[in-house]
Parts: C-alpha cells; structure tokens; sequence
C-alpha cells in the first residue's frame, strides 16, 4: 500500500490540471447563457462592455471542429500550368502550350507531378533539346546552357515560392474579412487548406480566395482597324451562313452570330452586346482561326464584367470591346483603394490611388488618350471603360460598375492584399450549417449520456462495488480527455465525439480484465486482498498489449488522416492514455482504500 | 452476476466449422466486392453532394426525377435524417455553387411552399479524392505491417503474427462485403468514405485487443503449464479469458448501438461498421486467430 500518496498526488494533480484547461470553456458557456438571457438591447450592450474579457474566455476554449459548430472548408491548389506558361512569357509557343495541356492530364491520371511530367513530355516530343529556350532567367542564372533537371528544380522552387506568396496574401484577405480562428495551411507541394469557423456566406467566401487581383490598365483598340474589323466579322458569318454556292435560296442559314450577339450601332470599339446566356455561344463561334486572322495586330476582345441596359429598361446586356494586347500598367502601382459612393447616384465604387511612379505613368497615357477610352480590367474582365477626358496627373482612378457594397468591399481587400502569383483552384470544398452542426452536438451528447449510463449500470450489476469503482474511472476518465484535448488545443470534431463514447465501451474493458483476473485468484482460494494483489498484477500485460496496439492504429490514422479523422485519432489516443491511467492507478488507490480496513467491503460480484 | 465462470468449451477443434462459416461469409463478401465494386462515396471517387433541410417531408423519387433534366444525369437521392431532409449526390462537373443554384431553383418549383437551407455541401475533385483514397489504403497497410511487427516482437513467434493479422484481413473483408451488399438495402448511407476507413482501424484496433488478450494469455499459460500440450493449451486460454472478451464486446457494442441510434445521420455508416466489426471481431478473436496459430503451428513443426 506503500506509494499510495504518490499516486493520490498523481491524481488530484492531473484532475486539478484538467479542470484548469476546462475552467474557460465552462465559463464561456455560462456567459454565454447569461447573455442569451439578456434583452437583446441589454446583450449587445454587455458583449460591448466586455469584449476582451469574453475574446480571451473564448480563446480559451475547447477548439470545436466545422462539423460541429459550422463553416467552411475549402481546399486551394496553385494552378501550376499557368504559373508555367507565365513563367514561359514570351517564349511561349503553341508547342509548350500543348505539352503543358498534356503534361496537364497525364499527371491527373497518373497522380503524379506535373512539372515532372512536362518535362518528360518535352523531352520526348523533342528529344535532345532543352527547355531553357522556354525558361531563361537571368536572375536565377538559368542560361540557354542550363540542363532540364536544372529547369525542374528552378520551376518547383518557383512553384513553392508562389505557393508561400499565395498563402501570405490569402491570409491577408482573410483577416481583413474578419472571421475568428481562421486557419491557413500549406499542405504537399501545391495545396492550401483554408478553414473558416462560422462562415456561411460561401460565394463571398470563393471569391475572396479565387481571385487573382490581376489589374491591367489596357487601351482601346485602335478605332479604325478595330471598326474593319467588325465588318469583316459579321461579313464572314454572313458567307458562313450562306454556305456552298448552289444552294437555293430558301436553305440560307440565319447568320449565326447574330443570332446571339447585338452589333453596335456606331461604336468603333464595341464588336457587339449579347444577353448572360448567350455568352458562351458567342465565345465559342468566335473561337475561330478565321476570326483569329482577321483580328487587328496588337488587339484582343474582351467581355465587361458587368451587364447594362441594352435600351431604355431593355434587357440586360455584357458589351464585347477591342483592347489592347499591351498592358500599360498593373495592379502593382496602386497603393491605396477604398469604397466611395457616386455622389449623384449613391451606387458604391473602388477608388484607387496609385504610388508616384504610377501616376507618372498614368498622367503620360491618359495626356496621350484624350478623346479615346481606356479599360480597367480586373482577372480577364473590363470593369470601367471610361473615355479619358482630360489627363489625369493625380494617379486616382476608380472601379465603376460594382454590384454592392459587399462586392466593392471585396474588391478593396483583394486589391490591397496583392495579386496572386498564380490562379488558384477551389479542389475540395465543405461547407456545414450551423444548425447541422448543433444538431450533430446534440445528437452526440446524447450519445455519450446514454453510452455512460448503459456501461455504468452494467458495471454495476455484473461487478457490483467494483463496478461503481470503474464508473468513477470512467468518469473521471471523459473529464481527462476533454481537459487534454483542449490543454493540448486540439479539436474536438463529430468523429472525436465517436471516439469518445467508443472510449466509454472500451474504457471498461481494463478494468474487465482486472476484475475478471480478481475473480480467478479468489477462485484458487486466495483472500481478497491477495487476489486484488495478483488481479492486478496478472493483468497488467494484457491491457499493457491491448492498448499499446489499438495505439499504435491510432497514430496511423493521426499521420494518414485529415480534419476530422485527426481528432478522431487524437480523442483515441487520449482515451487510450487516460484509461490505463484510470484502470491501472484510480481503481486501485479506491480499491485499496475501500478494503483498507476492512477487506470484504469490495465485492467483485 | 457470472457468466462463463469456468467455461470449457472445446474451441480449437470446433475450428473446421468455424472454417466454413468464415468461407462462406468471404466467399460471398470478395464476391459482392468483385462484382458490384467497392460503393465509394464523394472522398474517394469525387464529386458532389449537398444536404438541404426542408421545412416539411419531401418525396426522395420526386425530387429525384426532377433533378435528373437540370443535372445531367442522375443524382443520388437519400433521406438524411428525418423525412425533411434529404442528401443529394451527383457527379456533374460543374462547380458546387452553380449545382447549389440549380438544385434550389429546381427544388423551389418542386416545392413552391416548402422552403429549404442548406445544411452541408460538399465538393471533392478528382485527384484530390485519388489522394484521399491511396492515404485510406496506405493507412490500413501500414497499420497491419505495424500491428504485424509488434506481435513478432511481443511474442516472438510469427505464427502469432500472422494468426492476428489475418484474422484482421478477415474482420474488414467481411465488414467491406457488408457494406457493399447492404449499400442499396438499408436508407441511410453506407459508401466507403474517410469516416468509414476511420472505423475499419477502429475495428483492427478492437479485432486485435481481443486476440492479443487470448495471445497474452496462451504465452502466460505456457510458462506456467510447461507439459501442457499445444492445443489444450489454447484452449484454455480461450476459456480462461471467454468472460473478459464476452463482457468487453457487450459493453462495447451498447455503446456503438447507442452511437448507431442516437448519435445523428452524419455518423450512421460509422457507427454501423463498427457494429458489424465488433460482432466480427470478437467471433474472430475466438475462433479464427487462434486456430490459424494452432493450424500454422502443426504445420511448421512436423
């Protein structure tokens, strides 16, 4: 009986421990009840008053995962293709772009690496040569003389680094859109894992992380080449509809274009205005070498991000404008950006305000455009095409035609975090409701009451008083998890619940074993002291071996898990700890106290 | 309260029975499993799902056929819960927004005056669910290869080894050909996901507590009982730990019904795996772990 304070010690020490990790949850949801009964005047006021009090609580808390309290979980990958071919810039080629695009599918069906791949593919279709006539890089000594391994090694460390920029800026742009206990995280060679606790506004949220920021100040297409080219267009579907020579006239198809897209009536700069749905179709009939060809030198078309009225209250259209290929100036100049409102029409844009050598820029183009319009073009799309009425020397521009506050908002974060180095890609998205997420909390409370309840009435009548010793181990034992779970700030998910009330069933199982062994030593005529002395001793190996490998499962699944598998594994393993420690040094201090001084107050059933 | 104080069951020679019963439950499981193929859910086959809450009872047929013009193809239809909720899956490429608008709009004609919100969406692409799954696979083989090298090294002897191991094998092949099986039987969903590769180790982890209990217990008992004869020997073992491995699966299996009734639709496939493993496990930690030691053991000595 010797050692018993030391483990009395352990014990009181390890409970005393636990409940100090405990304490703030349980505060948190006192106040919190507290000012659910609040008016709901008097609530705004008290969490108003005590803010940081209730912030620091709740930072404290028990971590609950997004299945349990809501939110979302999103998964971004660096699309790597694209950050190729930019990396390629001018020395891109059709040929690089259609071993990209393959490199593309082998390594989805392969799940391999796509660099790996594209180099693979390059050296196949051209064997011998080298892709440093794609990738030369003065600052990063990548010479014309530069081996392919070399090319490899330089495009992964460029991916990693546009990796690590993009999880800087999306990192930004969460803050600033304000959620509590983001979390951010690189995962592999080309993966982001973003989650966000009691987020439900998931469009907002796509967007935010998707968008690239890429801001180009481009101007109009030259008016006279670009109006030729409008005929030409229509022209050629026209003949295109026309067909073979020798049709009859009553087989003549409409002109095809047409039928999607409105010409404008004058505009040297507008191909045409087509309605949301017929965008596609209109993409997809000027895809087209023909059309190609006819295009201008120097020139690209380009959709408005945002639609108009066609004709006074008529229906709602996007406008097809010819750009310059040349980009002018980038997103890079603007230092400054904030929400206004047009002070005739109240409707929110973005106003900017570009650094010195920006408006230098800027005061040369627009000086040198009078008269002409020039288009601020965000990810692909033209947002504002103004015609420039006199030069502007101050370096402010702005982003007109934004579809709310929020959007506008947005918009300002997005341009103040900086440009994505490289699209991203939305591959895994989760998003739970809040009230599935109370729902599964109940649904797993109640699991665990009536779990606990069952085994402790069982443990009662099969093993009597050391049945009710169990229970008070096993009690105690759901308080330790809970405390190391959030002393360790892991999180407790819908999975870690499970294994929680698994824990419940399994838990016992030592001290199954123990009383069981207890059992057999009376049986060979022991007294009780001694058959509890050898119980628990002869026991000891079996439950030494049953948990170290059920352990030993659980850190395969810590290592190979993700999200919720991972508190599952965590809540096994700490079940896993606190039993042995319950089984092995609770019930025995309780037992040898109980039959301290008198032996048979210990039935073992 | 005793049960099987001083059993003496004759297990080890019952084992031929035991051979055929466990044949026949993996010649039909192996035979779902090859011919129906494994039923993955979105984690490792990619795709889409989407949980809306309705504010009354909804038909799965209905909203299943008027799904299928604006979807393409079609989804996948499942109560989820209760009867105003319901799970759909679908395998269209587009994005989960444009397929949460369709899905709406089409759900608010079917049902112009019972609202619906949107509990739980989930969108997993193609490699990212070809991840997913090769990290479920490599999770079991590694665990069984851990699990293999700790028995060698406890107990010295790779019959025990593999004794445990392939009772483990026999555990979830049984459990997977129930799930395939039973995928279009029962109504809730039994798709093999992350959660349910999270149960096949929670059951190899309960399958295995069992037998290295028993095994724990032959290694003692041959100290002790030195003459005792092999078989005998497991025998008693068995019989000496059948209370303990009775009152443990009883305990155990409360609590994962409990979890299978009570504890929400989310973790239904879970708790119904473990239901099965732990019935699995227990019948196999007595009947086939050490019988295959018995049966390797004669082999190796003659």
């Amino acid at each position: 009986m010797q050692g018993n304070g030391f483990k009395i010690g352990l014990i009181f020490a390890f409970l005393a421990l636990t409940l100090w990790y405990l304490f703030p949850t349980l505060q948190y949801n006192l106040e919190q009840k507290q000012i659910s009964e609040l008016s709901p005047s008097d609530s705004a006021q008290y969490v108003d008053e005590n803010r940081e009090k209730l912030a620091s609580i709740k930072e404290r808390t028990l971590n609950l995962g997004l299945d349990l309290q809501g939110g979302m979980y999103v998964m971004l990958e660096v699309g790597t293709p694209q950050l190729i071919l930019e990396l390629a810039g001018e020395n891109k080629d059709d040929a690089l772009e259609q071993i990209v695009a393959d490199a593309r599918t082998t390594a989805l069906a392969n799940d391999s690496d796509f660099i790996d791949e594209m180099a693979a593919a390059f050296s196949t279709e051209n064997e011998g040569a080298r892709l440093s006539r794609y990738f030369r890089n003065d600052a990063a000594e990548i010479t014309r003389r530069s081996s392919n391994d070399e090319i490899v090694t330089f495009l992964k460390a460029q991916r990693t680094e546009a990796l690590d920029r993009a999880i800087e800026i999306i990192r930004t742009r969460v803050d600033r859109f304000g959620v509590t206990e983001p979390s951010i995280v690189k995962q592999g060679t080309d993966r982001i894992v973003v989650e966000l606790p009691g987020v439900d506004d998931k469009e907002r949220v796509r967007n935010l992380l998707k968008g690239t920021a890429r801001l180009e100040f481009r101007l109009a297409a030259n008016a006279n080449d670009f109006s030729s080219f409008i005929n030409q267009v229509y022209d050629y579907f026209d003949q295109k509809a026309a067909g073979d020579e020798g049709d009859s006239l009553d087989t003549i198809q409409p002109n095809a274009l047409l039928e999607v897209l409105i010409p404008s009536q004058g505009s040297p700069y507008v191909l045409g205005y087509a309605e949301e749905q017929d965008t596609a179709e209109v993409n997809a009939l000027l895809n087209d070498p023909e059309v190609d060809r006819m295009l201008p030198r120097n020139t690209t078309i380009m959709w408005s991000a945002n639609t108009q009225p066609y004709t006074q209250g008529g229906a709602e259209v996007f406008s097809l404008y010819g750009v310059k290929t040349d980009i002018e100036m980038t997103g890079d100049v603007i230092e400054e950006a904030s929400v206004q409102f047009d002070p005739a029409t109240n409707v929110p844009e973005v106003s900017m305000t570009m650094n010195a050598e920006g408006a230098r820029d800027w005061a040369r183009i627009t000086g040198a455009n009078i008269g002409k319009p020039v288009a601020i073009v965000l990810d692909g799309f033209i947002y504002t095409y103004p015609n420039v009425i006199s030069k502007i020397s101050n370096g402010r521009s702005s982003i007109t035609g934004v579809e709310n506050v929020g959007e506008a908002d947005d918009l300002v974060n997005i341009l103040l975090s900086g440009a994505l180095p490289a699209p991203l890609e939305i591959v895994e998205e989760r998003t739970v409701g809040a009230s599935l997420g109370q729902a599964s909390i109940d649904a797993s409370l109640n699991s665990v009451l009536i779990g606990l309840s069952i085994v402790a009435i069982f443990m009662i009548v099969y093993y009597r008083t050391g049945g009710a010793v169990a229970d008070l181990a096993l009690l105690l034992n759901i308080v330790f998890i809970l405390g190391i779970l959030a002393g360790f700030k892991a999180t407790l998910t819908l999975p870690g619940m499970a294994g929680i009330v698994l824990t419940i069933g399994m838990a016992v199982d030592a001290n199954v074993l123990i009383f069981d062994r207890i059992r057999e030593e009376q049986r060979t005529g022991k007294t009780i002291k001694a058959a509890i002395s050898a119980g628990y001793s002869n026991a000891m190996s079996a439950i030494f071996d049953a948990n170290i490998t059920t352990g030993f499962v659980a850190l395969v699944l810590l290592s190979f898990g993700v999200g919720p598998i991972k508190g599952f594994a965590v809540t096994l393993l700490a079940g896993i700890c606190c039993s042995l420690f319950s089984a092995i040094i609770i019930t025995r201090v309780v037992v040898d106290y109980l039959t301290r001084a008198k032996s048979d107050a210990v039935n073992f059933g | 309260m005793r049960w099987f104080e001083t059993p003496n069951f004759d297990f080890v020679s019952k084992r031929k029975i035991a051979y055929v019963i466990s044949g026949i439950l993996l010649a039909i499981s192996i035979g779902a499993i090859v011919t129906k193929g494994l039923q993955y859910g979105i984690d490792f086959k990619g795709g889409k799902e989407i949980v809306l809450k309705f504010e009354s009872a909804v038909d799965v047929t209905e909203i299943r056929s008027s799904l299928t013009d604006p979807l393409g193809s079609t989804p996948e239809v499942k109560l989820f819960g209760s009867e105003s909720e319901v799970l759909i899956r679908t395998d269209n490429t587009n994005t989960i927004e444009e397929i949460e608008t369709v899905v709406r709009s089409t759900m608010s004609q079917l049902y112009p005056d019972n609202d619906a919100i949107t509990e739980k969406t989930d969108s997993v692409g193609p490699r990212i669910a070809e991840d997913l799954k090769s990290g479920g696979l490599q999770a079991v083989i590694y665990s069984m290869i851990i699990i293999f090298v700790y028995i060698l090294i406890r107990f010295r002897k790779w019959t025990f080894s593999a004794g445990a191991v392939a009772a483990l094998f026999h555990d979830v092949i049984i459990t997977l050909g129930a799930f395939t099986l039973l995928s279009d039987v029962v109504n809730f969903s039994l798709l093999i996901d992350q959660n349910i590769i999270a149960a096949f180790l929670t059951i190899v982890g309960y399958s295995l507590n069992d037998t290295v209990v028993v095994f724990d217990r032959i290694r003692e008992n041959s100290i002790v009982h030195k003459g005792m004869e092999f078989i005998p020997m497991v025998n008693k073992s068995l019989n000496d730990t059948l209370s303990r491995t009775i009152i443990t699966s009883v305990t155990t299996l409360f609590v994962v019904a409990v979890l299978f009734i009570f504890g929400g639709e989310v973790l239904k496939g879970f708790s119904f795996a473990l239901l099965i493993g732990i019935v699995l496990g227990t019948y196999s930690s007595l009947f086939v772990a050490s019988s295959l030691v018995v049966e390797l053991d004669s082999k190796t000595n003659k």
